[in-house]
């Protein structure tokens, strides 16, 4: 058969299977398994524990648990509020500086985790409520963090970024560093929507109410020290030649328990086992995803379809940045159904091809890519960043909070068209940094 | 909407068996966040030894690729048992209940199946390789069965959940994909 | 329709093992004995450390590999990769053609392996703040180093020992994790590695580091082809041995250039200092490989008696 038909067979046959309700990883090993069967013969079947065993076998990954096991920490504990706090207090001059140090908190937030649903969870415990109680409609308080946690996976550390470098060998350390600037970028566009909103609904003067007294707002610092600590940190780890990025993951985990246990004195066992505990079933859930997904991928290119794809689209005469625009219209279809985690690992081997021959830099793109994710843990059927929000208010309907994040995805969606007009924005760090090369 | 990881857990009712799987699965989850608390503990040792120390580190890196591995593996029936594996349920949502129930049925009976064979071939590749003496090609040189030994562990109790799953589903214990009827 | 066999390798298409796979592949076609190898290339299939299993199990019909890298399923296979057990690649030809290289295959044979294509690849070292040529250089330097016995050596003249995957090593050196590493004269060139050191030891008259990397075959897989196939797939593995041998030797000047080019300085192992680097090898490595092999003995006295 026709490598490209055979494709087009494993793309639609992989969707039913994904929307049937089994779960993802398994869902990856069913499919796989079975066009392996039909087109390998049954002895291909013996491969799969041992593909699914070597796709794990890899230093890199030990990066993922130990950066969830960083924001499932400090999210045990009041920090997140303090955080919040401490910038609410500083910006509480300016009309809807609720919303702006909320979503402040989540971009703080999102450099000590690097996972979304986590950021979503830390900041909204304590943002969402206290938006509500001082009059913001439910749409914004929760469309915000909503928008707000998904930089979780754009501001390093990123658990989406590991999962790229790896996929596609690039440097994590590089990586990181691209994401920065776009993240930065992201939540001024945030803010500026939110102020703009504020002041258009004309309840500006209402909503700027509360006010602190100089004394009040540097009390307050002393507790944001200790996250400035951590970052700086790992940070220092990570550029400073103690450490690889993975290593240097673990030293945050640590350090992270660390300051939850002595200065938010969570000692007691049954509250340590509830971070461990999710933090577990988080990293088991990408970890498991990532396994199946080099079986899959094993069985695209024993099909000989991934070539395949790679040399048609090498054929293609097209502007590149029509390729472009087609591959983030695919990227942004597969995030509204699959886990980013999924989504990078399935499309990386036939995307690469296309960004390489097309000219686009890889580490650019991982950052496209990255935004691309972001929009889907906010947009529906899947988005992880709605139910964390569902769970926190289970009184704000899915609908609210989807409408009150669409403003937010717009703000996404301009911050990739600013990244293609300006691919220095992600760019430019990592070569400052790292020095232009590889 | 479609599923995600809630933090409920599959029911157990009173059924004995449901019980019994779900206290292996439970102790495996407990094995699994040790192998990772491990491998935090390994790394940050790793780092003193060459960063501070400045000596070799030969067994670290192994050992915590090892240990995040077996993690993975053996934490499995228990995220399985939490929900925690990330579904997309468009399909069944759609469905009326008793439509739903055979889909349920379908898909358990197909995850079951996938979940044999990785049982039964990972249970050979790990014998194969405690047969023939394998070793990492490593100055440690770690046996690899041990390592190997979390593919038959791990497939083998998420297999025991998955049916435990079936089983609460089938005598209603469970709702199909634990969605409340609409 | 035509039989198909798969080969698997991890190196990109413009390196020398691809060519070799390809000069076999194009051969075999154009004998026109109804044989086709599909080249599966830059890892796409297996990753590297994951190819030797599924070969040896009929389930990979061909590869080419770094021989050491399934040491732990054969540890005699460590003997691909000493320190100072080949001087140089008119010697490593001879070793390829030996009753050393005999014993090894009989390992391999256990495993349902054969060699189509014999191969060695050299190597050398790279300092980030001075030059490595005799064993006190690398006195309390972070190094990676290739394999098992040159870390054993390197651990035996005081180095730190840092393993990481070779892809790894320009960022490890670039943050400063790594101080000295050591790999093929390929992967230096490949993984930019001039632009972090400087000071290169590339492999000249005399080299440290040679690494066998064969054209391998499932043995059950060749036995089932059919006569004529047999003969064009050895007919096609002699004529890529002797590509492969030519290459490699100008592979080590080709590296160099690129690191002289790139400003960085490029020093000399002397006679004197490979002898030392061997004392120590005797003492570590070789000592190391004899007490863990039943037969190790034996196998290292046939390679050190080619000439
Ligand atoms: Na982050
Ligand atoms: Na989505």
């Amino acid at each position: 058969m026709d490598p490209l038909l055979l494709g087009a067979i494993v793309a639609i046959v992989t969707i039913l299977v994904l929307f049937s309700g089994v779960s993802v990883a398994i869902g990856l090993l069913i499919v796989s398994a079975g066009f392996l069967l039909v087109f390998d013969g049954a002895r291909s079947l013996e491969l799969m524990p041992e593909l699914l065993f070597g796709k794990l076998d890899n230093f890199a990954l030990l990066s993922i648990p130990m950066f969830i096991i960083m924001g499932a920490s400090i999210a045990s504990t009041r920090a997140g509020a303090d955080l919040y706090e401490a910038l609410e207090r500083w910006l509480t001059r300016v009309p809807g500086g609720l919303v702006v140090s909320n979503l402040g908190a989540c971009a703080l937030f999102a450099a000590m985790s690097g996972s979304s649903p986590a950021t979503c969870a830390a900041i909204g415990k304590m943002g969402i409520p206290e938006m509500r109680k001082r009059g913001y409609p439910d749409g914004v308080a929760a469309g915000s963090i909503a928008a707000g946690g998904t930089l979780g996976i754009l501001i390093p550390p990123s658990v989406t970024m590991i999962v790229y470098g790896i996929a596609t060998e690039t440097s994590i350390g590089r990586l990181f560093l691209a994401g920065v600037i776009p993240g930065l970028l992201l939540v001024t566009l945030f803010m500026a929507w939110s102020l703009y909103s504020t002041w258009k609904s004309g309840e500006a003067s209402r909503l700027g109410a509360g006010s602190y007294t100089w004394a009040e707002r540097f009390e307050i610092l002393p507790r944001v020290l200790p996250f400035l600590g951590i970052i700086i940190g790992v940070l220092y780890a990570m550029y400073g030649g103690i450490a690889t990025p993975s290593e240097t993951a673990a030293v945050g985990a640590l350090l992270c328990l660390l300051i939850a246990m002595i200065i938010y004195k969570l000692w007691n066992p049954k509250d340590l086992w509830v971070v461990l505990r999710d933090s577990t079933k988080e990293s088991v859930m990408i970890l498991f995803i990532i396994a199946a997904a080099g079986v899959f991928s094993y069985m695209l290119s024993s099909l000989f379809i991934t070539q395949s794809i790679a040399e048609w689209i090498g054929t293609l005469d097209v502007n590149r940045w029509v390729l472009m625009g087609v591959v983030n219209v695919f990227l942004l279809i597969a995030g509204f159904f699959l886990p980013p985690v999924a989504v990078i690992l399935m499309a990386a081997p036939i995307l690469l091809p296309i960004i390489d021959t097309a000219g686009f830099d890889p580490i650019w793109f991982a950052v496209v890519l990255t935004i691309n994710m972001e929009i889907g843990l906010i947009s529906p059927p899947v988005g992880l960043n709605l139910y964390v929000i569902n769970g926190i208010a289970p009184d704000i309907s899915l609908k609210t909070i989807l409408t009150g994040s669409l403003p937010f995805v717009a703000c996404m969606v301009l911050a990739i068209i600013l990244l293609c007009l300006f691919p220095g924005l992600a760019t430019w760090l990592p070569n400052v940094v790292m020095g232009v090369a590889l | 909407m479609a599923g995600h990881g809630s933090a409920v857990a599959s029911h157990t009712g009173n059924n004995l068996f449901l019980r019994v799987v779900a206290a292996l699965s439970t102790l495996a989850g407990w094995c699994s966040a040790g192998m990772i608390v491990s491998a935090v503990a390994i790394t940050c040792q790793m780092i003193i030894v060459r960063f501070v120390l400045n000596g070799s580190t030969i067994w670290q890196t192994e050992a915590v690729i090892y240990l995040v591995i077996a993690a993975t593996l053996v934490g499995l029936p228990y995220v399985q048992r939490l929900r925690g594996h990330v579904n997309v349920d468009l399909i069944p949502l759609a469905l009326p209940p008793r439509p739903r129930f055979f889909m349920a049925i379908l898909t358990s009976v197909l995850s079951i199946s996938i979940v044999s064979i990785m049982l039964f071939y990972g249970y050979d590749y790990w014998h194969f390789a405690w047969d023939r003496g394998w070793r990492s090609d490593t100055v440690w040189g770690v046996r690899l069965w041990i390592p190997y030994l979390a593919l038959p562990v791990g497939f083998g109790l998420l297999l025991l959940q998955l049916i435990a799953d079936l089983v609460a589903v089938l005598t209603g214990i469970d709702k199909p994909f634990g969605l409340e009827d609409t | 329709g035509a039989t198909e066999l798969r080969l698997s390798h991890q190196w990109s298409s413009k390196d020398i093992r691809h060519q070799v796979a390809q000069i076999v592949a194009d051969e075999v076609a154009a004998a026109g004995v109804d044989l086709e190898i599909k080249i599966f290339g830059s890892k796409s299939l297996f990753k590297p450390r994951e190819q030797y299993k599924p070969l040896s199990r009929g389930q990979l019909d061909m590869t080419v590999l770094p021989l050491s890298y399934a040491g732990g399923q054969q540890p005699a296979y460590n003997l691909t990769l000493m320190p100072g057990l080949v001087k140089n690649h008119d010697h490593a030809a001879r070793l390829s053609h030996s009753p050393f290289m005999e014993a090894l295959e009989a390992k391999m044979a256990e495993d349902d392996v054969m060699v189509l294509v014999h191969g060695y690849l050299a190597g050398g070292f790279a300092g980030k703040d001075k030059c490595i040529t005799k064993p006190e250089d690398v006195k309390g330097l972070q190094t990676r180093a290739a394999g098992k016995s040159f870390e054993q050596m390197l651990a035996g003249a005081d180095a730190s020992i840092a393993s990481m995957a070779s892809s790894e090593i320009y960022n490890a050196m670039q943050t400063g994790v790594l101080q000295a590493a050591n790999t093929s004269s390929s992967s230096f060139v490949s993984y930019r590695i001039y632009e972090q050191v400087s000071c290169y030891t590339p492999a000249g008259d005399v080299a440290l580091w040679f690494m066998y990397q064969p054209l391998l075959m499932n043995k059950r897989t060749f036995d089932g082809l059919s006569e004529a196939q047999q003969n064009a797939l050895v007919a096609a593995a002699e004529k890529a041995e002797a590509f492969y041998m030519e290459e490699a030797k100008s592979q080590d000047a080709a590296s160099a250039k690129v690191f002289r080019d790139a400003g960085v300085e490029i020093a000399e192992m002397s006679v004197e200092d490979f002898d030392a680097w061997r004392a120590l090898a005797m003492e570590t490595s070789y000592a190391k490989f004899v007490e863990e092999v039943a037969d190790g003995q034996a196998l290292l006295d046939l390679a050190l008696a080619v000439e």
